[in-house]
């Protein structure tokens, strides 16, 4: 049981890194109807731009700042980030997605993959093609909930990546309801021709959406790299996926559907380590062969093709007959 | 055509003798530089055999079939000669022509020649586009139009038509001639400096007669092949001459058919009729191109050595390879190109197809059933049983993940599929007690065939096989796509709502799709395990998936033609080029080793191969943005581009977000 | 252009009732709107019945439940006494039924020729391994098919016949009109829907098109079933008409009758109160 809570804090910590990152494909598929599978790769890019901001700081492996030095570096590390991914969002969607706007929808896909080619080797050429260690400088400590020898072990990182998630998305949330810039936002996704026809400039519209999505896929690096430690260019592309799944799951173009199902996605991952090894002689042949966490990935896109085969909308999405 | 050999032979009028000047040159330059390179070498090679240089075969097979590939090859070139010469219009300038051909046949057989094949026909790859630009801004400065391929439509009178057929022969006869003398010059000259033999000399003499004889019966035989293509100016009430002469049928009817058409749909039908504005572009033209190339392709492995010297084998073996890719990109043409489907998980049907060998040909299936190991030879003839077993287990796998996105639209759809192109890989990562997990599957078995010992280092017989099946492929694919299948595949690609209205079973006319698809690349994968002797998970992702979806797109969707040259100029990027780069770089005396060690300044880490993807990322979003029908579209493809760029968003009404409104019906389809 | 039918009509299977279509309060809800609420209709063999009212009436909505599109939330709709609720839209087809769209939904980058071969596909049978070795079977229903395709764009005239190359997109729309209904007479149906046939022509091409539908069912015998708007070409080409309103039909019966219908003219042009004012404020601003 206690196994279980534990692993459900884990998720809840990966998924909200998920949620993040979701929200990017959610508000752009809901404003262009595009499945931008670069942003996965932002999110790496994320990653170490915040690893080079620390470290030009002077921040390696061993410092341990404390107090103000570490509250600036974190926030500078995160800051920038997002900064830098929200310019290299807009950077792709104008050279990449803009030329082809009215093209049919074959073309901004290969082209949204061929973004994400390029990035994976900017990635490989930036900073190598090893896995690079992200300086765990916020203090881990552990709480410890419930009774003990039982309950949950919470580490801080934790704590913090959901606040600073959950933080973000409120935002967020803010924006979009209560701002003129959310709405105009809004109104493009529901029609871009009406909200045109009301003074509403698109174009600079869908950069703003592009520069908010990539944002906080910068800030979603950032966070990704202090919970666990590392990085590498190969891993936006799967955990891109697992954040689409997740965007699919709640909902696509719902920002809350997008949360929700960035949570969800995470707890299904870290169940899934808890499937029993079927070719373990404990486990009597049930569970999977190495057990659920070498199959955590086909789950999680077996969970995807469910969800599109079965339920399209989402979970918070409208229920309207299936198009063919 | 009551002359045989007339005077005008002999003696050509001015507008003869100017197209002959013309297409003379213009063929002669690269014929020649080809014949220097190696195809005097050859010939040579056949006649005395003691003058072969090291590696050349000189067994008495291998010699007869250098004197076939050598007889088809300049037969078909003389006889072009005379086609083209006959077919012309007149209409366009000498230069402008020669300047084509220098770009079109001489700067690729110089590259081809310096850089080896591949990295020669990649650098063409550059010069055309460029070339292009360069001769569209040319032209617009000069206020140049193309003359409309209407008004060069002529019908022939029966003068005219001898004229025609007078125009073949004395092409095909002075081409012969100027051939033959221009390469006796040549090898007087070696005469002389000692490097040709007697024997040789006497052959250049006999040659020297030959070929323009040769050169007046391929001439006949050209200016009958182009008569075929004209109108005549008769009407069909002389019945039976017309349909000997003639196979398009009344003259007048079909100028007036074509004058009813669009400019663009007339444009597509006139290219092929002579006279011709570009006789080099007509269907005519291109039979003999195709003769060329296959003989070429065919006759590959023997002539190789006299084209590139040593190192056929590794050549022939990385052919084979680039083969398979081509069976994939024809069968994913069929799934997205055809039908329209968007599949981005191709790669699981590959893996399922290359595990189908793997498994069974090797001792993998009977370690897993607890059986003694089959009679490793009576294994390799399984195989020929096993590319069809093979392709129909993908296939049933094909229809079996198919399902599932039979009621997505385009984007939702790729995303399943990719979904199940993750999982398969996956499934046979982990279910190692079949498949071996990470290690894979070796010791698999090389096919047998009779009297020829197959194993992973003769490339040969896998260079024939891969031709074999590409061959089969092709021919079913234009079968299909003209068939009945293929019509409902373009129709539900265009509009499903329209196709089920008429009569169209969406659901079975999708997973037809994706089996056929699947088909092929089962057969692709079974050859691979085969030919790579074994099967590893990690052959298997997402890139590749991509990579063949890139080889559909960058060639050209719906374009068989297209995909094929897709397929090898996505190889030669991906898997050669730049390999190739980094094998240059290695050695401190060639410049790209400076070149290398300038970038490794600034960027430490960089090797050619890193940036694979970075190439093939830029190239992908390039094409999209310039060339989205990719380099040889259907002519179908393109229009549907062009035509979606005018008019904005009007095409794809049916695509709209789950949740909002609908357009104009919504459809389940039970 | 012969004036002997060219037997596009099928023999009907021993008939329950003796209507071709018989619709039984049809229904169709999308969510909490009724789109189409207990629709009846019958049409009765070679009958020309034209379905007309105001726009957002329901009358698409009403061919899209025969045809298979949607699928009616309750009621029945039979042809030659079977019902056909449930069904897809080929599976409509190959029962004898087929149609055309208010949009024209040609296969734009086919050519005419290539767009009236699809419409043949139920009539044709080959399959993968015929197409694939060019069975003498295949090749001969190849030709005959192309025969026959050309026999149908014939009915218009030659002008389609020479053009039958010419890729669609490159048509006028009155020619497109005339594609897409050789497409659907290709399927050998029964029953022929057409939606707003006349819609965007001119006067010319409006007789024209009236004449050509008038031959279809003389020349053809076939039964057709039309939307309209034209109040015109409806009132001289119906033999009945059935006027839908807000999803309703609410008044049927011969031409003549329907026009002077209190109903009809309400929901065209308003209350005689709104009719009433409309009329003074028109007066006024002639004024």
């Amino acid at each position: 049981m206690s196994l279980f809570l534990q692993e459900l804090v884990v998720g809840l910590a990966t998924g909200s890194i998920y949620a993040l990152i979701a929200l990017g494909y959610t508000m752009v598929y809901g404003i262009i109807e595009l499945i931008n599978f670069a942003h996965g790769d932002i999110f790496m890019i994320g990653t170490m731009i915040s690893v080079t901001i620390l470290s030009a700081l002077g921040i390696t492996a061993e410092s341990h700042p404390t107090g103000f030095t570490l509250i600036g570096v974190m926030v500078a590390a995160c800051l920038g980030s997002m900064l830098l991914c929200a310019i290299l969002g807009v950077v792709i969607e104008r050279i990449a997605y803009r030329p082809l706007r009215n093209a049919p929808r074959l073309a901004p896909l290969i082209s949204a993959i061929g973004v994400s080619l390029i990035l994976q080797d900017v990635g490989k050429l930036w900073k190598g093609i090893n896995f690079i260690s992200f300086p765990q400088i916020f203090p881990k400590t552990s709480y410890h909930l419930g009774p003990a020898g039982n309950g949950v072990d919470i580490s801080s990182v934790y704590i913090l990546v959901i606040i600073v998630a959950v933080a973000l998305m409120i935002g967020l949330q803010f924006m979009v309801t209560r701002t003129r810039i959310g709405r105009a936002m809004r109104a493009v996704a529901q029609d871009r021709e009406a909200a045109a026809l009301m003074g509403v400039n698109v174009d600079q519209i869908i950069t703003v959406t592009f520069f908010i999505g990539a944002s906080l896929a910068g800030a979603a690096g950032f966070i990704y790299g202090l919970q666990y430690g590392s990085t590498i260019f190969s891993i936006g592309f799967t955990l891109g996926l697992f954040a689409f799944t997740a965007a699919v799951l709640g909902g696509i173009g719902n920002l809350v559907g997008a949360m929700l199902g960035g949570v969800l996605i995470g707890i299904i991952e870290a169940l899934a380590s808890l499937i029993p090894d079927s070719t373990a002689p404990a486990s009597h042949g049930f569970g999977l062969p190495h057990g659920g966490a070498a199959w955590h990935e086909a789950i999680i896109f077996a969970v995807l093709i469910l969800i599109l085969v079965f339920r399209p909308s989402g979970l918070l999405g409208s229920q309207t007959p299936e198009k063919v | 055509m009551s002359t045989s050999v007339s005077s005008r032979t002999f003696l050509p009028e001015r507008d003869t003798r100017q197209r002959l000047i013309k297409w003379i040159v213009a063929l002669l330059v690269p014929v020649m530089v080809f014949t220097i390179w190696s195809g005097e070498s050859i010939i040579n090679a056949v006649i005395s055999p003691g003058t072969a240089s090291g590696n050349v075969p000189t067994d008495f097979p291998s010699l007869v079939q250098a004197a076939i590939f050598t007889a088809i090859f300049y037969v078909a070139v003389i006889a072009l000669a005379g086609y083209l010469v006959a077919a012309d219009s007149g209409r366009r300038g000498m230069l402008e022509l020669w300047v084509d051909v220098l770009v079109f046949a001489l700067v690729p057989l110089v590259l081809v020649i310096f850089f080896g094949l591949i990295i020669g026909l990649a650098l063409c790859a550059i010069v055309w586009p460029v070339y292009f630009l360069i001769r569209n801004q040319v032209r617009k400065a000069l206020n140049y139009t193309a003359p409309s391929p209407l008004e060069g439509l002529k019908l022939l009178d029966a003068e005219q038509r001898v004229l025609v057929m007078e125009r073949a022969i004395a092409g095909g006869f002075w081409f012969g001639l100027a051939f033959a003398v221009v390469s006796l010059i040549v090898d007087l000259v070696f005469f002389i400096s000692g490097s040709l033999t007697t024997t040789l000399l006497i052959w250049a003499i006999v040659r020297t007669i030959l070929l323009p004889i040769a050169g007046y019966f391929l001439g006949r035989l050209s200016g009958w092949i182009a008569l075929r293509r004209t109108l005549p100016a008769r009407d069909s009430s002389n019945g039976n001459s017309q349909s000997s002469t003639n196979g398009i049928g009344n003259g007048r009817s079909k100028r007036r058919r074509l004058e009813v058409l669009s400019t663009s749909r007339a444009k597509e039908e006139v290219k092929d009729l002579v006279p011709n504005d570009l006789p080099l572009r007509s269907a005519g033209a291109q039979r003999f191109y195709l003769i060329i190339l296959v003989a070429f392709v065919l006759f590959y492995p023997l002539i190789d050595p006299f084209l590139f010297g040593f190192g056929t084998d590794g050549r022939l073996a990385g052919y084979g390879d680039a083969g398979y890719y081509v069976i994939l990109a024809l069968g994913l043409n069929i799934v997205v190109g055809f039908a329209g489907l968007l599949d981005l998980g191709y790669v699981a049907f590959f893996a399922i197809g290359s595990y189908a060998w793997g498994i069974l040909g090797s001792t993998q299936l009977t370690n897993v059933l607890n059986l003694a190991p089959v009679n490793p030879h009576l294994l390799s003839w399984l195989f020929w049983p096993m590319l069809l077993g093979g392709a129909l287990i993908a296939a049933f796998w094909g229809v079996l993940l198919g399902a599932p996105t039979l009621r997505l639209r385009g984007d939702y759809l790729a995303i399943v599929t990719l979904g199940f192109g993750e999982i398969v890989p996956i499934v046979f990562l982990e279910l190692d007690k079949y498949s071996n997990g990470p290690n894979g599957i070796v010791g698999v078995q090389s096919p047998a065939f009779f009297g020829l010992q197959w194993s992973v280092i003769t490339p040969t017989p896998y260079y024939y096989l891969i031709l074999a099946l590409i061959a089969i492929t092709i021919f079913a694919n234009f079968r299909l796509r003209d068939s009945r299948l293929g019509r409902a595949w373009i129709a539900i690609r265009e509009d499903e709502i329209a196709a089920s209205s008429s009569g169209i079973n969406l659901v079975n006319t999708k997973l037809f799709a994706f089996g056929a698809g699947a088909f092929f690349s089962g057969i692709a994968g079974a050859y691979h395990a085969a030919k790579l002797g074994g099967v590893s998970p990690d052959n298997f992702n997402f890139t590749d998936s991509v990579v063949f979806l890139a080889m559909v797109v960058i060639g050209g969707i719906g374009s068989i033609p297209g995909v094929i040259v897709g397929a090898l100029s996505v190889y030669a990027v991906n898997l050669f080029i730049l390999a190739q780069l980094d094998t240059l770089a290695a050695d401190p005396t060639n410049f790209m080793f400076t070149v290398k060690n300038s970038i490794i300044h600034v960027i430490p880490g960089f090797t050619f191969g890193n940036i694979r993807n970075l190439v093939f990322g830029i190239i992908l979003v390039v094409i999209m943005i310039f060339r989205p029908e990719g380099l040889i579209p259907s002519a179908r493809r393109r229009r549907e581009l062009r035509h979606a760029e005018d008019e904005g968003p009007g095409g794809d009404v049916l695509d709209v977000v789950p949740g909002a409104p609908g357009f104009e019906t919504e459809v389940r389809v039970e | 252009m012969s004036a002997k039918p060219v037997g596009l009509v099928g023999e009907p299977v021993e008939p329950v009732s003796s209507a071709l279509l018989d619709l039984s309060k049809v229904t169709k809800h999308f969510g909490g709107l009724a789109a189409v609420q207990d629709v009846d209709l019958q049409v009765n063999p070679t009958e020309i019945v034209s379905i007309i009212g105001p726009n957002g009436a329901g009358k698409t909505t009403v061919f899209n439940l025969i045809t298979g599109i949607y699928r009616a939330t309750s009621g029945d709709v039979r042809l030659e006494g079977r019902s056909l609720v449930g069904l897809s839209p080929d599976q409509v087809v190959k029962r004898g039924i087929t149609r055309t769209f208010q949009n024209i939904r040609l296969f734009n980058n086919m050519t005419v020729l290539e767009n009236v071969l699809v419409g043949l596909h139920t009539q044709l049978k080959a399959n993968v391994l015929g197409s694939l070795f060019h069975t003498p079977a295949v090749l001969r229903e190849e030709i005959d098919a192309r025969k026959r395709a050309i026999d149908l764009l014939s009915f218009f005239g030659s002008e389609l016949v020479v053009r039958q190359e010419e890729y669609v997109i490159n048509l006028s729309y009155a020619e497109k009109r005339r594609v897409e209904i050789a497409r659907a007479l290709a399927a050998k149906p029964k029953l022929l829907l057409l939606d707003e046939p006349t819609a965007g022509m001119n006067e010319a091409e409006t007789l024209e098109a009236v004449k050509y539908v008038r031959r279809l069912r003389d020349e053809l015998g076939l039964t057709i079933l039309l939307i309209e708007h034209k109040l015109a070409v409806t009132m001289g080409i119906s033999d009945r008409i059935a006027v839908l309103d807000y999803g309703r039909k609410i008044a049927e019966g011969l031409p003549e009758e329907v026009r002077r219908d209190e109903r009809v003219i309400e929901a065209y042009l308003g209350k005689p109160s709104t009719r009433g004012e409309i009329a003074q404020v028109d007066e006024k601003a002639t004024e």
